[in-house]
């Protein structure tokens, strides 16, 4: 059976961008399946041994970055400036993230500057009416930009 | 053809290195935006002059949708992965006879069968790095 006329797809997933911009993390998550996927697709922090990709869960390394980054950037706002959405369970946003850096987040060293990135989040939704995945994209070298570092790693 | 196999039809098209093909299922005054080129303008400029590039910078290149739906105000929304060797430069990013793999979105907005906005989102800091650029200042030194 095809997951079909999910209600309010729509606005479930901006309940969620509400509840990013008020840090409010554990309503996140709440708004996801409890095995909700997570993929952050720019997301690649080089070490000498491995990568560190953004896949996983939402409830593991989703609700980790969100709070990381919320935690360096105390002020950070999400604003969605177009969104889309199927009768299969599909939406599609454009989301500007805005912050001012107040703690080094990753390899980004903190300069104290404010970024304003555009963001592209994919979302599928389950038959519950609750996100089952995640998928972000942006890009990196324009948030480095912003917060003054350039090397590319 | 429906919404969706104009998209489809529009990444096959890039795949079989047919831009002209691509170019033809968009109308003349379709407005093209780069997200990560900060690129803006008409297809017959931006988009043009990106596809063109992109194949001649990358004559191996593929095209491969992952993932493709329509939303309710007919627009296309597709993840795709590029994939090619570099044999020439890229907007600035000098050949080094890398390989590149991709992850883009494309939004492809369709109006009566013909695409009418095209915008387009990727890590262009991925591609940096697979291409051999070290800073972003200096974009065109690799070492």
């Amino acid at each position: 059976m095809s997951v079909t006329s999910i209600p309010g797809a729509t606005e479930v997933v901006t309940a969620f961008f509400d509840a990013y911009s008020e840090h409010d993390v554990e309503r996140m998550v709440d708004l996801c399946l409890d095995n909700a996927d997570f993929h952050y697709v720019p997301f690649e922090l080089w070490g000498k041994q491995r990568v560190i990709r953004g896949d996983g869960k939402v409830r593991t390394i989703g609700k980790v970055i969100w709070t990381t980054l919320i935690d360096s950037f105390p002020d950070l706002t999400t604003r969605i400036m177009y969104i889309t959405s199927d009768d299969e369970g599909n939406v599609a946003a454009e989301v500007m993230i805005s912050g001012t850096q107040a703690k080094p987040f990753g390899t980004m060293g903190n300069q104290g500057l404010h970024y304003d990135l555009p963001h592209v989040f994919l979302f599928r939704m389950g038959k519950e009416g609750l996100i089952e995945e995640i998928t972000g994209y942006w890009d990196t070298a324009d948030w480095y930009r912003q917060l003054g570092r350039l090397e590319v790693d | 053809m429906n919404n969706q196999d104009v998209a489809r039809s529009f990444f096959a098209k890039m795949d079989s290195h047919d831009s002209s093909g691509a170019l033809a299922l968009v109308a003349p005054q379709a407005e093209v935006t780069l997200i990560p080129l900060k690129l803006q303008g008409d297809v017959e400029l931006v988009g043009r002059q990106y596809f063109e590039q992109l194949l001649s910078a990358f004559p191996d290149l593929s095209v491969r949708v992952r993932r493709l739906f329509v939303g309710n105000d007919n627009t296309a929304v597709a993840e795709i992965t590029i994939e090619g060797t570099q044999a020439a430069d890229f907007f600035g990013i000098i050949n080094q006879e890398k390989l590149m793999d991709l992850e883009q979105v494309w939004f492809l907005h369709v109006n009566d069968g013909v695409i009418d906005r095209i915008k387009s989102y990727w890590c262009q800091n991925r591609l940096y790095r697979r291409l051999g650029v070290k800073r972003l200042d200096h974009v065109t030194i690799t070492s």
